[in-house]
């Protein structure tokens, strides 16, 4: 595999930071390489730089797109750490329809920002079927946004391989909630037509997203800088209702980055909301 | 990783009894069968990393056969098909119902064994990745329950500070009776 060069690391790194907000230090050269090997072979690029000049010049984005792809880490699965998933079929949905009951139909619009292949928004969509499903005076909008397009497709897609399948999803809710397709497995319509996906960066303003019931901001932040961090969670707080809760990932903290948001533990969980 | 524990099945003893004295001779724990059923039943008894089958072989229970019956009972193992040259369709059609590879006789034993070294590198790795998942997630959850901890525990202290500013502000208070108070939040 072509090496990179000291001097490529910084060119490439800022670049990356440019697109997609995504910091990455010097240290963390390999990682370029690791990500970016097989893609500068693909675009016949004989060096680092080359492999820049190239995504730079490309009006039309598409190795931008390539390369927002190859350096999103797309770890996910489904009913990740399982507090937040008891959390909010025991504490936030009953909560929230108890707040809001007595107004007529109940809206309830929830949001996954960096959903990565999905598994968290679908996750989201089990809960609430399995809570609502019998009451019909609910109106749910579930809305899933990532940087990569690779991963929105596949969201919308809602076809997994028995690999993403076997991480976090119980036996029961694999064959309630999944069809066989081909050696894979899709999401049913039921669930899928709860679901809209999008692309979107978060680095850029909020726009036309009104404001949210429940975020979820789970492991995206740690990959951007602290002042990025703070910018993202004022805006982060700009878009949830004055009673809505955000979730965070579960190392993840907002000490010292927002302090609009107040901790509230429940159980063995943590959830925010505004002061 | 120890070497592979292998199980043979063939029912021509001299292919068997060949090959279990090399696969021994590079120090792999080998066993036999003489078909399907003994394999069957040595499968049920004890686990093998790789089981290595003639693709056909008489008395009901084939190659193909054996390979059901050793995925079936643990997924993890894998199998590697011996065939004639004229049944290679066949065995391709085996790697789609999970056989890990073939070999055509008469068999090459560098070729065998590169088999082996590729299955046993495979074996580590998955062994490796869900070591490293384990030991993640172990650590995730212990910082989780840190991280999640401090986060409470600051934003009562943030609270409590504020508390104190506050009272410590009251210019309509005597600045004794304000240290009094702020004294009082600080040892709540």
């Amino acid at each position: 595999m072509l090496k990179i060069k000291p001097e490529e690391i910084k060119v490439l790194s800022n670049y990356i930071y440019n697109v997609s907000g995504i910091s990455i230090d010097a240290s963390k050269a390999y990682l370029l390489e690791t990500r970016f090997g097989k893609l500068l072979e693909e675009e016949g690029c004989r060096s680092y730089v080359e492999f820049y000049r190239k995504a730079k010049s490309d009006t039309h984005r598409t190795l931008e797109r390539k390369i927002i792809d190859a350096i999103t880490t797309n770890e996910t699965l489904f009913f990740r750490d399982t507090n937040p998933f008891e959390l909010l079929r025991h504490k936030i949905i009953p909560e929230l329809i108890d707040n809001r009951s007595g107004r007529g139909i109940t809206n309830l619009k929830i949001w996954s920002s960096a959903c990565s292949t999905g598994q968290e928004l679908y996750s989201i969509a089990i809960i609430l079927k399995e809570l609502l499903s019998r009451n019909r005076t609910h109106k749910i909008s579930l809305l899933g946004t990532d940087l990569s397009d690779a991963a929105v497709a596949q969201a919308s897609a809602g076809t997994y391989n028995k690999f993403e399948i076997e991480r976090g999803l119980p036996r029961e809710k694999l064959h309630h909630y999944f069809t066989p397709a081909g050696g894979n497995w899709k999401i049913k319509d039921e669930i899928r037509a709860m679901a809209t996906f999008q692309h979107m960066n978060l680095m850029q303003p909020f726009v036309g997203l009104g404001k949210f019931d429940i975020i979820f901001c789970r492991n995206v932040a740690i990959y951007f800088t602290l002042q990025d961090r703070k910018k993202l969670f004022e805006k982060i707080a700009h878009a949830l209702l004055p009673d809505g809760y955000l979730l965070i990932g579960s190392t993840e903290s907002l000490t010292g980055i927002c302090p609009q948001f107040v901790p509230k533990r429940h159980l063995r969980s943590i959830y925010y909301q505004l002061q | 990783m120890t070497l592979l524990k292998i199980l043979v099945v063939d029912d021509d003893p001299v292919t068997r009894t060949l090959l279990a004295k090399r696969l021994i001779r590079e120090a792999y724990t080998v066993d036999t069968a003489e078909d399907g059923r003994v394999a069957l039943e040595k499968l049920a008894r004890q686990l093998y990393d790789v089981v290595l089958t003639d693709l056909i072989m008489p008395g009901g229970m084939d190659g193909i056969g054996v390979l059901e019956a050793a995925k079936r009972i643990n997924i993890k193992t894998e199998v590697v098909l011996i065939t004639a040259h004229a049944s290679v369709d066949n065995a391709i059609e085996a790697m789609k119902k999970g056989a890990a590879d073939y070999l055509q006789k008469p068999i090459n034993f560098d070729e065998l064994f590169l088999r082996l070294d590729k299955i046993r590198n495979l074996k580590m790795l998955i062994k490796n990745a869900l070591d490293l998942g384990e030991a993640m997630d172990v650590t995730e959850k212990r910082s989780a329950e840190t991280i999640q901890n401090l986060e409470i525990m600051v934003a009562g202290l943030n609270g409590r500070l504020a508390t104190i500013k506050t009272v410590l502000l009251k210019e309509e208070m005597a600045p004794e009776t304000r240290i009094l108070f702020a004294l009082d939040r600080l040892n709540e």
